[in-house]
């Protein structure tokens, strides 16, 4: 039966996805554009090595996808009541958001394979095998850092509008902050800043994840810190969801 | 509030605005829990053990929404994935069919009329043969056409051995297919009997008198019980 369910979820749940173009832009084009300027710009050589500026550019398509991507769609059907009506049946609740964090996290995978295939085919910067595995493995767990962010805003906000509004205030300076998490541009003082943040958590992460000999005590607190930002708003954002907005 | 309602029966909620009819559905559904008391649904307890309780109820939402990027057919497939029924693509239409919706099943939910959104919306409900079939506002807002159209489908749920509890504002609509009525306000049942037999009870209560323009209809007793007040 639970099987059954999760089945019919997880179709209902990508074929939506899949008709959704704004939600396919979103996925593919932030981290491309990115990829691209910081490859271009004379001054990109100053974020960082060209592993790191790949794991920046996935970072972005990670943050967009659930920042703007999800909270989107979960705020809108919420809603709508297309919750409550799936709450009716015996459906239960925890396979209706396993459902919707699958797709996200499958978008998140097919970005970080288009952006490693584009880093590969234009930038000339390609990984061993291995190190692809890694990162595909390293792209599931960096997921729940910016998806915590995202079930934070639609736990912490109910209104639609106030959602969309939020999640882009707060897309665009969370993930500008971690773009600097290996460069010296604004001096060390920032850098730091920008290593520990969410995002330069998960850039040094991904980083990490892309040339594992050089695995080392700081991805390792990359790691650490990543685990703990998930826990703290993935915990506020289910401590607070509601799944109806009347 | 105590209330049994009896198979292959159509039950009337009614009562104003703020009465407590989508309330009482709502803890029977399962999306709020009753600060005290039971609910059975035969002998199934929802709070303990609601899968099974769910699966036994078809419910139709105030205002149900579904995944706006899904046809009809694949919001028909959906839920009967959901309720473990397994429909091929040709079972799924045919159902459509059933509801004059064959040209329609690769529309939107949004793109339909407002009647054919309560057809959809009840053939969803009911997709897994429910013994218990809870509608809160069923025909809220159906032109006369769409509103006789879908009594008789609860009409034929009921002659199926089904039964049937509906919320409604509409006096006409608990006469017309509700063996029993009961008016609620404020959280409390206030009376509960046939439609003919609520009038026969309360056409001397001087409340009831008191608003009544000639005979006594199901109207003068539900003012005469909750007040002549609007509600918001």
């Amino acid at each position: 039966m639970l099987s059954g369910i999760l089945t019919a979820l997880l179709r209902a749940d990508f074929t939506v996805q899949l008709r959704n173009g704004r939600a396919l832009a979103l996925a593919l084009l932030p981290p491309l554009v990115l990829l691209y300027a910081q490859f271009a710009g004379k001054r990109g050589v100053q974020l960082g090595d060209p592993l790191f500026r790949v794991a920046t550019s996935i970072t972005f398509g990670i943050a967009s996808i659930a920042i703007l991507g999800y909270t989107a769609t979960v705020a809108r059907d919420r809603e709508k009541g297309v919750f409550q009506r799936l709450r009716v049946s015996p459906a239960p609740t925890w396979t209706i958001m396993v459902s919707r964090l699958a797709v996200q996290l499958v978008s998140m995978l097919v970005m970080t394979v288009v952006v490693l295939l584009a880093a590969a085919a234009v930038e000339k910067v390609s990984l061993d095998p291995a190190a692809y595995l890694l990162t595909l493995l390293t792209v599931i767990f960096s997921s729940a850092v910016f998806l915590g962010v995202g079930q934070a805003l639609v736990g912490l906000i109910k209104s639609t509008d106030t959602i969309n509004a939020v999640g882009r205030l707060v897309y665009l300076p969370l993930f500008g902050l971690g773009l600097f998490a290996h460069s010296e541009i604004f001096g060390t003082t920032f850098e730091t800043i920008s290593r520990w943040s969410p995002a330069g958590a998960v850039s040094t992460l991904l980083g990490g994840a892309m040339h594992p000999a050089a695995w080392n005590a700081e991805t390792w607190e990359a790691l650490l810190a990543s685990v703990l930002y998930s826990a703290v708003f993935a915990g506020v954002g289910i401590r607070w969801f509601q799944w109806s907005t009347r | 509030m105590s209330l049994e309602i009896n198979e292959g029966e159509i039950f009337g909620l009614l009562g104003p605005n703020g009465a407590g009819k989508t309330s009482t559905l709502s803890a029977i559904e399962g999306l709020v829990r009753p600060d005290s008391g039971s609910i059975r649904i035969g002998d199934i307890d929802p709070g303990a053990n609601p899968t099974a309780a769910k699966a036994r109820m078809g419910v139709q939402l105030q205002s149900t929404s579904f995944q706006s990027d899904l046809t009809i057919r694949e919001i028909v497939r959906l839920y009967a994935g959901l309720y473990g029924v397994p429909l091929t693509r040709a079972e799924i239409d045919d159902l459509l069919a059933d509801i004059h919706l064959e040209e329609e099943v690769s529309k939107r939910f949004s793109q339909l009329s407002g009647g054919q959104q309560k057809r959809v919306s009840l053939l969803i409900a009911t997709i897994h043969n429910p013994p218990l079939v809870l509608l809160d506002e069923p025909t809220a807002g159906l032109d006369p056409q769409a509103r006789r159209q879908l009594w008789d489908r609860i009409e034929r749920l009921r002659d199926t051995g089904r039964s049937i509890l509906l919320t409604t504002h509409s006096m006409e609509e608990a006469q017309a297919v509700c063996q029993r009525v009961a008016i609620i306000d404020r959280g409390k049942l206030l009376t509960v009997d046939t439609p003919a037999g609520l009038i026969e009870k309360h056409k001397d209560d001087p409340r009831v008198r008191k608003v009544a323009h000639g005979q006594v209809t199901l109207d003068d007793v539900f003012i005469g019980l909750t007040g002549s007040e609007l509600r918001d």
